[in-house]
């Protein structure tokens, strides 16, 4: 199946790596680095010193790699790489003597595109991130969230068909990393723009990606797709009153339910277990405390993949 | 008869649109950081400075076109204050500009982190140079050239036959452009290459102005001790004054005083520096990861 944007464009591979080495004095950043990155949103996963945002900082030409070979959008160029990415650093990168209207439409020049187009495009921008009120206020009064969404603005406003962003929840909130989790799937979902984010939270992932490459120590140690799992177990039951008494009435039903420690183990629960479980405790007049998913694939193959 | 209506819509969209060539986005990073420097776009506190000593550096060829026509008899202009004797009376001006406006033209991008937005996804790093150098040129222009030709152009006007001054001195438009812009480029360079070594802008500041100041006073004391006019030369704030006063046409700089460096040495100092300067530039900003 071939990919495509949300235009019906086809999609070429946002990064295409071929035995990249990067090392800095005795610390070998990244380890024969081969990867194809095609989905429209990927996650680039892996603890701190990984070696993330060494891979990006490579992509985007800001690094030379020792050896190996990378292409961005299937290019090698780097005044047209430059012309279709937009890029969002993990640290602090704005001017603070600026608006964010002035910076998008600043960026938005050096990026080749005339006046007039600059100036439509950072208002479209500033509203799709939101700052469409707090436009002409200095970035030094903005919070850190708002500051994030002026970094993502910048990164958007020439139009590019690749956006990497470098840990883009870092420092917000609950509140602001929803919102910018939001903003980030519906970059790749409704908007075509092929995404690839770096984080160390599994979460951001799982919420805003397609697929997640899991980097340990340097090296490529898993890629795989971020499906939408239905779950199927193993649950974890925890009732108020008689739990033997409840399990016994889950294996009447047909359930196999086994009791561990005071807790109710069901080894498989689809929806049509769950649905009895639910209808049970409300005719037993059982109350469940608590129902947890003993298993989440993603989580076990990129915990063990960093491992 | 109707009128037509239009409806936009301001959400996001692809741009599809045509992209400018490239030395349009150099010309656009000079624009943008020429307007920065001079505090435009920011507070009217910060536009306070740089638009005070630009003024101050146009208040002396203004004061000189103005004295023939408050005084009768008064000698003309190029008379009352040859080009070479302007530039002499704006150095410390130029000196206070310069240290003032050019270094914060590198210093505030390397501290705010910048560059990886500008490297990555905007402009190579030899583009990013070039803007902030034709920035740095139309600064210093500010305050040698424009002071330069207001006095060329006010003597013109203000002369009893302006046609015929316009045919004397219309001659000499070419070498005081070219000595404002010697000027110009010489303190450019000082400055970018101040702002080039330090994220910190009081350091560069302090970095420069040691140079400025401190050049003359080593220079002079050498000199008189050695009897070497030469050693003057090495005076890096008058290098582009002694360089452009045989350019210039009317009395030049140092005529009257008891030495000076050769020419060719002061234009070979000129030189050295403006390639000390870019060989600086270059290795500073030729890791795109300069950040």
């Amino acid at each position: 199946m071939s990919l495509s944007d949300g235009y019906g464009r086809p999609m070429t591979a946002a990064l295409a790596c071929d035995g990249l080495v990067k090392t800095f004095g005795a610390v070998r950043a990244l380890d024969r680095v081969t990867v194809s990155v095609a989905a429209p949103a990927t996650g680039l996963l892996g603890a701190n010193g990984a070696g993330k945002s060494t891979l990006m900082k490579v992509a985007l030409g800001l690094l030379t790699p020792d050896e190996g070979e990378v292409r961005v959008l299937g290019l090698t160029d780097r005044t047209q790489i430059r012309a279709r990415v937009g890029y969002m650093p993990e640290h602090s990168c704005l001017p603070t003597d600026m608006s964010a209207q002035d910076l998008c439409i600043h960026l938005a020049r050096l990026r080749g595109l005339p006046r007039r187009d600059a100036l439509r495009r950072a208002s479209e921008v500033l509203f799709a991130v939101g700052l469409e009120e707090e436009r002409h206020r200095l970035i030094d009064t903005y919070s850190l969230g708002m500051r994030q969404r002026a970094k993502l603005a910048q990164a958007l406003v020439h139009g590019p068909d690749l956006v990497v962003l470098d840990e883009p929840t870092s420092g917000l909130d609950p509140a602001g990393r929803t919102e910018m989790l939001e903003i980030l799937r519906h970059l790749s979902r409704d908007l075509g723009i092929q995404v690839l984010l770096s984080s160390h939270v599994l979460e951001d992932i799982e919420r805003t990606c397609d697929e997640v490459v899991v980097l340990a120590s340097g090296r490529v140690s898993a890629q795989q797709a971020v499906s939408a799992r239905v779950s199927t177990g193993p649950v974890t039951l925890q009732v108020t009153g008689d739990a033997a008494a409840f399990a016994g009435l889950l294996q009447e039903h047909g359930i196999t339910a086994q009791l561990v420690a005071g807790r109710i183990l069901l080894p498989s629960a689809g929806p049509r277990e769950l649905a009895a479980v639910r209808d049970l405790a409300a005719s037993s007049g059982t109350g469940l405390s608590s129902m947890v998913d003993a298993a989440n694939a993603l989580e076990d193959a990129v915990v063990g993949a960093m491992a | 008869m109707t009128a037509e209506a239009h409806l936009y819509d301001i959400r996001y969209s692809r741009y599809d649109g045509a992209r400018e060539a490239r030395w349009r986005s150099v010309l656009a990073m000079a624009r943008s950081s020429t307007g920065r420097a001079l505090g435009l776009r920011r507070t009217a506190g910060s536009k306070v400075w740089p638009f005070l000593l630009i003024a101050a550096a146009h208040l002396p060829a203004i004061a000189t076109v103005g004295v023939p026509l408050l005084f009768d008899g008064a000698p003309e202009p190029l008379e009352l204050m040859p080009y070479s004797q302007l530039l002499a009376v704006l150095t410390p001006i130029v000196v206070a500009f310069a240290a003032t406006t050019l270094p914060s033209l590198l210093t505030r991008e390397r501290r705010d982190r910048v560059l990886s937005l500008y490297f990555s996804t905007a402009m190579s790093p030899w583009e990013y140079l070039a803007g902030k150098v034709l920035a740095a040129l139309a600064l210093m222009s500010l305050v040698t050239l424009s002071p330069l030709l207001v006095l060329l152009i006010g003597s013109i006007l203000t002369s009893e036959a302006p046609l015929d001054a316009l045919r004397d001195d219309g001659r000499h438009v070419l070498a005081v452009i070219l000595a404002g812009l010697v000027c110009a480029l010489w303190f450019a360079a000082l400055g970018l290459t101040a702002g080039a070594m330090t994220s910190k802008r009081l350091f560069a500041i302090g970095g420069l102005l040691a140079v400025l100041l401190v050049t003359p006073v080593l220079s002079g004391l050498v000199s008189s001790l050695t009897d070497q006019p030469s050693v003057r030369a090495a005076d890096l704030s008058q290098v582009p004054l002694r360089a452009t006063t045989d350019l210039l046409p009317g009395r030049g700089y140092d005529d009257e005083g008891s030495g000076k460096p050769a020419q060719a040495l002061v234009w070979s100092v000129w030189g050295a520096v403006l390639l000390a300067a870019t060989t600086v530039l270059v290795l500073r900003y030729r890791d795109p990861d300069a950040s």
